[in-house]
């Protein structure tokens, strides 16, 4: 056992953080830390910077214009990413997509796709679920029909992120009514404004409208657009979504907001005395920190391929099962540290500490922290509820 | 960053398991459990044997100088089975202490005792008022010419019955400063009143009546003395972290061949959903226990601060999955779970041990908040 970084991957932290503190714009690093409101022309500019860098898809091939990092430098960029207020990937197109491309994808369709990812140019949006399909993708309904050299769609998806602001989307089609559920399945991209797509935003309790229905209405898409072989679309959603196995531990974000809980902690005040220093609250915060410290080194003994006598899919669904929890407590604990503050109402278009209507002396962080504490209830449920996930548990793990 | 164990360790870890899978089925440890000293004389010596006494000895006193995973390795193993025989206060706790000591005659005398088997050292260190409060020593005692005069009582000294010495600690007269001293049990006016506790093992309090010391039997004295017992005990709270593991795995192994076999409405228990949960949700618990356990270890030698803070953090998650996964157990079980007769309420009493011996999840919260040393 060793449970050191080598000094080589120290060096390695040392010259991501440099660039970081170099190259990271003020103003980006702002929207990352407010969060609420970003301006997504930042963001995309920011994956422009680590792409000249050649760090805009770290987990990519090299040839792709990826690196070879081990999943352990991998784990320390994304840690001084997460440090400095950097933003994220744009997941649905660096890390969804983008590995199935690359592993089933044609020759046109990496060369036409993935500079664009890279770059930040075009951004993804992805459409797996449907009204009658949540946990269960095996009952998708969507339905893709070959018409000579197109496909024409029909059916609706819903609870897709970000549809409106995306120039692309991926999406998981039935092309064969008749085999088993699972066999009958394709993975197709779509342009978003394709005739016949309509998206309808979803306001959800936190105010936003982040997630959106999707219809389709005789939608034609080029046959071209299907990734890999039809009705190989179930493996490799699948294959996807084992990819980045760690990734739903949330451990970057989840320490980013606990260490914003302790700042609004340190900044609020309980008879006199700063919150964080009271014994109760001192003793929440550290409740909930026991654990996530916890959890990175659950992450961690992935990343360093510990041999474990359990099943790694078991093991992966306890990491999710702590990690969308833990989005929970660390959000709920902003709350908790603002008290009252907590329940103002903001709106994305209004709340910005630069604006008039702001009023003096409210903490910087307050804005939107009500709103992601409402946003996270959806943790334990998208991505493989958590019941879903202890059914997993269960069968592989304990052999139920 | 290497998970994997070495093959000596591999080796210490496969024969743990199979002296243990040997020498202490439930029926041998009901018997240890009813006898006088309430484990076996003869499996100390043979962990002597085995060299287990002596992993934590430094090698210049005459021990193997071993890694503290080693430890570790040995406590997990110790876990599975509910060993009852003194280990940890002995090997883990009373040797660290003893080796930091910079009493040079007591430490190469004492640890080559350790190590062979001959010699049982607890620490009588907690009192009525202290709680978990390290500082607060009333035990009192009064410098004279050549040594000191003690006084005070001791309460819950784990594993002072059966102990051939004890770490006293007291407080000096005039200074308050913190001082270690090292008694054989038997000394006049010493008085040893043993008690069982809930998980078969025994404690003592320790009444200790105008002994007269000499200075040779102090083994460390003021912040020194401090800093020997809150590093030494750290090592043992990581190390029972360890045997708590061990224990919960065997928890989660017990109540899932319970709920194969068990047959109710026509079908085995397992079938149930709401069941098959209960034991994910245990799984999550022993999971993340073994990952804040390898924190842990990989901060035992660091700085005092970074240390007690992870630590800390580790009592805190494993204790909280103790509970859990020891009532689940239970519950699980059914009524068959709240028999003395059957293997599950012994695992969860040994838990809740653990639970509450040096620093509750309280104790622990506060010093973790304290620290400074988190996310």
């Amino acid at each position: 056992m060793n449970f050191e970084f080598s000094p080589e991957d120290e060096a390695f932290r040392a010259e991501v953080r440099e660039f970081i503190r170099a190259n990271l714009p003020a103003e980006i690093a702002c929207d990352a830390r407010r969060w609420f409101n970003p301006k997504v022309d930042n963001y995309r500019r920011w994956q422009g910077i680590l792409a000249a860098r050649g760090w805009g898809a770290p987990h990519w091939p090299p040839e792709y214009g990826g690196t070879d990092w081990s999943a352990i430098r991998r784990h320390i960029f994304m840690e001084e990413i997460y440090k400095a207020d950097a933003p994220d990937f744009f997941w649905q197109g660096t890390h969804m997509l983008a590995p199935v491309l690359i592993a089933f994808g044609s020759a046109d369709q990496k060369s036409r796709f993935l500079p664009k990812i890279l770059n930040g140019e075009e951004s993804w949006c992805q459409g797996f679920s449907e009204p009658g399909a949540g946990s269960d993708l095996a009952t998708l309904r969507t339905a893709a029909k070959l018409e000579g050299d197109h496909y024409i769609i029909n059916g609706q998806k819903i609870w897709t992120s970000d549809a409106r602001e995306s120039d692309w989307g991926f999406f998981l089609v039935r092309t064969d009514p008749t085999v088993k559920p699972q066999r009958g399945l394709s993975f197709i991209v779509a342009r978003m404004d394709t005739p016949g797509i309509r998206i309808r935003p979803i306001r959800t309790i936190d105010g936003r409208e982040e997630l959106n229905e999707v219809f389709f209405d005789n939608v034609r898409v080029p046959q071209a657009q299907l990734v890999g072989e039809p009705g190989m679309g179930w493996t490799y959603a699948k294959y996807l979504l084992d990819k980045e196995r760690t990734a739903s531990a949330f451990l970057y974000f989840n320490k980013r907001h606990l260490q914003k809980a302790k700042a609004l902690a340190s900044e609020q005040f309980a008879g006199g005395v700063r919150l964080i220093d009271t014994p109760a609250f001192s003793r929440k915060v550290a409740r909930v920190e026991a654990d996530l410290l916890a959890l990175e080194w659950s992450v961690l003994r992935i990343l360093a391929q510990e041999k474990n006598k359990y099943d790694l899919n078991a093991v992966v669904s306890a990491l999710k099962i702590r990690g969308s929890e833990m989005q929970q407590r660390v959000t709920e604990l902003q709350i908790d540290a603002l008290g009252p503050l907590a329940l103002r109402h903001f709106e994305r278009r209004d709340a910005t500490i630069d604006d008039p209507t702001w009023m003096p002396g409210w903490p910087e962080l307050a804005i939107g922290a009500s709103s992601l504490f409402l946003f996270e209830r959806a943790a334990t449920i998208y991505g493989g509820a958590r019941e879903v996930q202890k059914n997993i548990i269960a069968k592989l793990a304990i052999g139920s | 960053m290497d998970f994997s164990l070495s093959e000596e360790q591999q080796m210490l870890s496969d024969g743990a398991e199979k002296f243990l899978a040997a020498h202490y089925s439930f029926e041998q440890r009901r018997a240890l459990l009813s006898s006088e000293a309430g484990f076996s004389e003869q499996n100390w010596q043979t962990f002597a044997e085995l060299g287990w006494l002596a992993l934590a000895v430094p090698e210049d006193a005459g021990g193997l100088g071993g890694s503290f995973i080693d430890t570790i390795l040995i406590m997990e193993a110790m876990g599975r089975r509910l060993v009852l025989e003194p280990y940890a206060t002995t090997a883990v706790l009373a040797t660290r202490v003893i080796a930091q000591s910079r009493n040079r005659e007591l430490r190469s005398s004492l640890l080559s005792q350790i190590a062979q088997g001959t010699c049982r050292v607890a620490l009588a260190h907690g009192e009525l008022a202290s709680r978990y409060d390290m500082r607060a020593v009333q035990t009192c005692a009064r410098p004279e010419q050549d040594g000191y005069l003690i006084d005070g009582v001791k309460v819950m000294a784990f594993d002072a019955p059966s102990a051939h010495k004890l770490i006293v600690s007291a407080s000096i007269a005039d200074t308050n400063e913190i001082a270690l001293f090292l008694l054989d049990a038997n000394t006049l006016g010493v008085t040893v009143r043993s008690y069982p506790l809930i998980d078969g093992t025994r404690a003592a309090d320790v009444e200790v009546a105008a002994v007269r010391v000499n200075r040779s039997s102090l083994l460390a004295t003021g912040r020194e003395a401090l800093e020997v017992l809150d590093e030494a005990i750290d090592r043992l709270v990581l190390a029972r972290v360890a045997e708590g593991l061990g224990a919960m795995e065997v928890v989660l192994q017990l109540a899932t061949e319970h709920l194969r076999s068990r047959q109710q409405f026509g079908q085995p228990l397992i079938r149930f959903q709401a069941l098959q949960h209960r034991l994910a949700e245990m799984f999550v618990e022993i999971q993340e226990t073994r990952s804040i356990l390898y924190r842990g270890l990989a901060h035992i030698e660091a700085p005092a601060a970074e240390r007690r803070a992870a630590v800390s953090a580790a009592k805190v998650v494993a204790a909280n999955a103790g509970r859990i996964v020891g009532e689940q157990g239970i519950q699980l079980h059914g009524g068959v779970g709240m028999t003395e007769e059957y293997q599950v309420g012994h695992y969860f009493k040994r838990l809740i041990a653990l639970e509450k011996a040096f620093g509750d999840v309280d104790y622990h919260l506060e010093r973790l908040a304290g620290s400074g040393k988190g996310v």
